[in-house]
């Protein structure tokens, strides 16, 4: 090709706003395509004191502001945000003389705004669906759910190819809204392993002990304190872990479950082997992820499990339910233990071990830490994601709308 | 020859109060005027193109997420297919589209996308406001429409009022410079001679002066 590739991101979230797992991987992919030579536009709401508009390694990033009126509820309010992102989104592109080749919308919080864009500038549109509502919600209950649903279905109906981030995504994603086989692609999700490699050991063992005492092993969870995310089938757990080992559970993340399971294990005697830290920084959430003797993901349903990716980079040993995209990322006794979803039994069997036989957990940690070296590097993810970019231009040259 | 897209979310068959019949007269009126008239409105199952025997041509559009908690998310999705329809019609007709002239503020939004991504100026002809149809209530459902209603005005090339009172209100309301509205009155002998100088003002001078910018 000879022209320069030009691709504009849209995502309601992106550094530093950051709500869920979408700004993070929006972050590296934007910065690993524009590493490989690709021209790359971000479209994002705004955020307290940063730019709205500024270049991050390459890659331009546009805030906008999204609606800051009180709104009716979540959804009301994510349909108007893309009134305004998809005004200003176009009139970028007009004063780029139309000069955008793709546009990539990242799951239906942006679905408006890339349907829109498609057909007014008639550029193809690309969809990566991080998560649905029919998994979120484990079924589609309300009214609300079924909107959000039937969005999600229409934006995949109108993008050229829905990329997912794991094997199971894409089984999913097909029988969730009835897709052709041959719309999905699957190109995983990245680690950025090198954000482990800085922070010395011994630096380390004092912050360790700011945590927990020295006698007692390390047991993380990272994750929002939601039903999906399985969080109270660890504090289930944690008895059974203690029959044989002596750790300390350290819970950080915040979410609406965070009274109840505080409440729990407060009325099972427990309060002092437990720690709930909120949210944390980054650095202290990669010093905290170095540290862990065990890294736990109890998800129920897990798309893919980047907190999964990220402990096999901070070389923690992993304890994962065998679901979703985790059942994927872990080899069972090669990069992490597998254990059955929602069962406090299996995951305490898990934890327990990896906390008692020290060469296994060194085993699979080596293993896991050479596994995201080799297939979750955003570099060759960032080529994959060219390569779909370039095949659905392809296709689109011999289309009536060039 | 002078080309229109009219955005109006009620047209007959699908009449829902008095601007059905209106936008349809005004349509008849525009194409025997020598103007070319697209209507682009919603209808639940006939959807598609349809050349009307008076000259006019309209596309009804359909809801394409059929779940919906309330008219706002209702309206902000249907926008999309309104959006589409009409970037159909400009590529079309080689991308000679004049002006839409949107009826009220269900279809805004698509009007607004419309004119940043392709230059096409509009004019936002005001039926009623939000403020009046609920009673001054402000909770904020009311208020996303409201929000709507302002961004049309803020953006829109001219208004169209159809008495004095509803210029003050405009005014009043949403602080509109007075100029920016024009009062034609449908009951006037020179209703269809005055939006026809409308049009051709926005026309001319709208497009050209939002190209210059």
């Amino acid at each position: 090709m000879a022209k320069e590739l030009t691709i504009m991101m849209l995502t309601w979230e992106f550094p530093p706003r950051i709500i869920g797992g979408i700004s993070p991987h929006v972050y590296h992919l934007s910065k690993s395509l524009a590493r490989n030579g690709i021209k790359i536009y971000v479209v994002t709401c705004d955020f307290p004191g940063a730019p709205q508009h500024e270049i991050i390694d390459g890659v331009e990033v546009f805030r906008i502001n999204p609606y800051k009126n009180p709104s009716p509820d979540f959804a009301t309010w994510v349909y108007l945000m893309n009134v305004n992102m998809q005004k200003e989104a176009a009139a970028l592109v007009n004063s780029l003389g139309g000069k955008v080749d793709v546009f990539h919308a990242h799951d239906w919080l942006v679905a408006d705004a890339g349907i829109g864009l498609k057909h007014v500038f008639r550029r193809p549109l690309l969809t990566t669906i991080h998560s649905t509502e029919i998994g979120r919600r484990n079924g589609i209950h309300f009214d609300y759910e079924k909107m959000i649903h039937e969005t999600e279905a229409w934006l995949t109906y109108e993008a050229w190819r829905v990329i997912c981030c794991s094997d199971y995504m894409v089984s999913h994603v097909r029988w969730a809204f009835g897709l052709p086989e041959d719309k999905l692609v699957m190109v995983p999700n990245g680690v950025n392993a090198e954000a482990y490699s800085k922070a010395d050991r011994n630096d380390l063992n004092q912050f360790r002990g700011k945590f927990a005492l020295p006698e007692e092993k390390i047991v993380l969870f990272v994750g929002r304190l939601v039903y999906e995310k399985g969080v109270h089938v660890l504090v289930n757990a944690i008895p059974k872990v203690l029959e044989k080992a002596n750790a300390k559970f350290i819970i950080v993340g915040n979410g609406y479950m965070k009274e109840q399971l505080s409440s729990l294990v407060k009325n099972v005697g427990l309060a002092h082997k437990v720690l709930f830290t909120g949210f944390v920084d980054d650095e202290t959430l990669r010093r905290l992820q170095k540290c862990a003797d065990v890294s736990v993901v109890p998800s129920l349903f897990e798309p893919f499990g980047i907190v999964a990716l990220e402990a096999m980079a901070a070389k923690s040993p992993l304890v994962a339910s065998d679901t979703g995209g985790l059942s994927e990322i872990v080899e069972h006794d090669v990069t992490g233990v597998k254990v059955y979803a929602n069962n406090p039994d299996s995951l305490a069997w898990g934890i327990t071990k990896v906390l008692q036989d020290e060469t296994y957990a060194n085993q699979i940690r080596r293993n896991a830490y050479e596994k995201v070296r080799e297939k979750y590097d955003w570099n060759k993810i960032a080529q994959q994601t060219k390569t779909v970019y370039e095949a659905v231009l392809d296709e689109y040259s011999k289309t009536t709308w060039t | 020859m002078m080309q229109v897209i009219i955005f109006s979310w009620e047209y007959p068959p699908r009449m829902v109060g008095q601007l059905a019949d209106y936008v349809r007269e005004l349509a008849i009126q525009l194409a025997k005027s020598n103007v070319k008239a697209y209507v682009v409105t919603y209808h639940d199952y006939l959807s598609g193109q349809y050349d009307e025997p008076e000259g006019v041509k309209t596309y009804r559009v359909t809801n394409p997420v059929r779940t919906h908690i309330g008219v706002l998310t209702w309206v902000l999705t249907l926008n999309q297919e309104v959006e589409r329809a009409a970037a159909n019609i400009y590529y079309s007709t080689d991308k000679q589209v004049s002006l839409i002239d949107v009826h009220d503020w269900h279809f805004i939004t698509a009007a607004v996308t419309l004119k940043k991504a392709l230059n096409i100026p509009y004019i936002y002809s005001v039926e009623s406001l939000e403020e009046h149809r609920s009673h001054g209530a402000n909770s904020p459902f009311n208020m996303g429409i409201k929000s709507i209603e302002w961004l049309g005005m803020y953006e829109a090339e001219k208004l169209i009022v159809k008495s004095e009172w509803m210029r003050n209100e405009v005014v009043r309301l949403f602080k509109v410079p007075l100029e920016k509205i024009w009062v034609i009155s449908p009951k006037s002998v020179n209703w269809l001679k005055n939006v026809l100088e409308a049009y051709k003002s926005v026309a001319e001078g709208g497009t050209s002066a939002w190209l210059k910018n």
